[in-house]
């Protein structure tokens, strides 16, 4: 389903984030790419979320060559079918938590009664409902990555990306973000978290784990 | 030479468009000789991001380029104050003989301009950017177009000379001297007005047929007619004078500065229909550019045909 061949990424000319990696994610599959801070692993789900453009080498996902997208088709590729949870949530702090979650269907000219119909089934679906009038800087890390999660499903994406998704978390809110992430496996999600928190290493639902170091794959 | 605070801000633009114009230049060239849509190579991806900041950089150029046109005219209209027997712009653009070919320029610059961003529009428009080799093949050529112009431009108010005595518009359009301008000028009225008229009912005609090669020709023709039905027989009840012709004098205040509607909106029709022959929109696309075109050249024909027929019903004669 996803594909990236001989990627390579440069950040200005010299600093070399991936060095000509391939990688390949079914259908379905839940993935936690490991690795320590700079070891290439944002850039990757960057490049898999259409946010950058690799220097070298090409990205494929269902078949569309997602790095050789113009930039507006990009973002019309990644409203429709990816959703991410980023390691500082990137919530809107002085809006709500529904109007947070309604972000992403802006764009969409949907009516209001679908985008309230959606966002009420993902805030119910992710347990943060009862919060759902609150400005989001009055919430607690955990309600707040909450929110962000509910956001990234709000479209029903095929591919969920999560970017150090409990870095700001203390154990019990960690391995309630990991049964949230059991329940998205389990609708058949592509799921893909680059982590280096040692929770994530040895659960049994998760597919595979790949490590990367300085840019290439272990 | 002199300057005047006009002058001073139209060298400072050009010379930002030179700059700027130079940087899409280079791009546009790379991405015409070296872009490669399957290639996945370093040289590739930046070629990709060279292509939309040139692309920006036109748009730029062009958004700039509409008004400073309208404020070159403006310039010329005001030159006519200070350069002695210039009564409009006509006598500024004939002072030297660099005026007429860098007004001609301009206008064709200003059509090659405004299909560039139509084109760029249109291959924006999808994912494989079907016209993006054609549109900087294009640029490259309006590259040394726009070069010329700014070259001719500095050239033209460089020469210009406050001393000398320069021909008035009267003088320039007028009906007596041996040019050939004198004697699209004596053609009869039913000659022209047949011509302008014809050619709008063919118009409409392939407008209702959708026959957009024809289509875009006529437009081609309707500028060309129109603009010297304006001069020779139009424009004198504009006037209300049977021998006063300039074309440059319907900018002026005194005549409610109508020629700048006139221009404008005889530049949005006729665009449009002529783009039609050049690019093959997806049929929504294609009728909203007919449409565009026939509604802005109905109204070309209703605004100046409302002046003969007023004139005539006020007077009861023709000029």
């Amino acid at each position: 389903m996803i594909q990236l061949h001989n990627i390579s990424k440069l950040y200005d000319k010299n600093i070399k984030a991936l060095d000509n990696i391939s990688l390949s994610f079914k259908e379905g599959e839940l993935v936690i790419l490991k690795g320590v801070s700079g070891s290439g692993k944002s850039t990757i789900l960057s490049l898999i979320a259409g946010l950058c453009k690799p220097t070298q080498g090409e990205v494929i996902v269902d078949g569309k060559k997602i790095s050789k997208l113009p930039d507006h088709f990009a973002a019309a590729y990644r409203r429709d079918h990816i959703g991410i949870v980023f390691q500082r949530y990137n919530l809107i702090s002085s809006l709500s938590v529904e109007e947070n979650v309604l972000l992403p269907l802006f764009p969409l000219n949907l009516t209001r009664s679908v985008m309230q119909e959606r966002a009420n089934r993902v805030l119910e679906k992710f347990h943060i409902a009862h919060k759902q009038a609150l400005i989001v800087k009055n919430l607690s890390g955990g309600e707040q990555q909450r929110v962000a999660i509910a956001r990234a499903n709000i479209n029903d994406p095929k591919i969920i990306l999560a970017d150090e998704p409990t870095a700001n978390l203390d154990e019990k809110l960690s391995r309630e973000f990991i049964a949230i992430l059991k329940e998205l496996k389990s609708q058949k999600r592509t799921i893909v978290v680059a982590t280096h928190d040692p929770l994530f290493f040895d659960l049994d639902f998760v597919d595979r784990t790949i490590e990367i170091e300085h840019g290439k794959l272990l | 030479m002199f300057l005047t605070p006009q002058i001073i801000t139209l060298t400072v633009v050009n010379i930002l468009f030179v700059i700027f114009a130079t940087i899409a230049f280079v791009n546009a060239l790379k991405v015409v000789l070296f872009y490669d849509k399957e290639a996945t190579t370093q040289t590739q991806y930046i070629l990709e991001k060279k292509s939309y900041l040139s692309a920006t950089i036109i748009k730029f150029i062009f958004y700039v380029k509409i008004p400073l046109f309208i404020f070159f005219v403006y310039t010329l209209d005001d030159l006519s104050n200070i350069l002695p027997g210039a009564m409009c712009a006509a006598g500024v653009v004939s002072a030297t003989r660099y005026g007429t070919p860098l007004l001609f320029l301009k206008i064709i610059n200003l059509y090659i301009f405004a299909f560039w961003i139509v084109l760029n529009k249109e291959d924006m428009l999808y994912e494989e950017q079907p016209y993006l080799k054609s549109k900087f093949f294009l640029y490259c050529i309006a590259y040394f177009l726009l070069i010329g112009e700014i070259v001719l431009e500095s050239i033209m108010f460089g020469t210009l000379d406050v001393s000398s005595v320069v021909d008035c518009c009267g003088a320039i359009f007028s009906t007596t001297s041996q040019t050939y301008l004198a004697t699209l000028l004596k053609l009869s009225p039913t000659i022209l007005l047949g011509s302008f008229y014809g050619l709008y009912i063919l118009l409409i005609l392939f407008y209702i047929v959708k026959n957009r090669y024809i289509y875009s020709v006529l437009n081609i023709l309707f500028v060309i007619v129109s603009l010297i039905t304006l001069i020779a027989f139009f424009g004198t009840y504009i006037y209300q004078q049977p021998s006063h012709h300039c074309p440059f004098c319907l900018l002026q205040s005194d005549y409610n500065y109508i020629g700048y509607l006139l221009y404008i909106v005889l530049f949005i029709g006729t665009f449009y229909g002529f783009v039609l022959g050049l690019i093959e929109f997806p049929k929504e696309r294609l009728q909203k550019s007919y449409n565009i075109s026939l509604i802005y050249n109905t109204i070309y024909v209703i605004i100046v045909s409302y002046y003969p027929i007023v004139y005539y019903c006020k007077n009861g004669v023709w000029l």
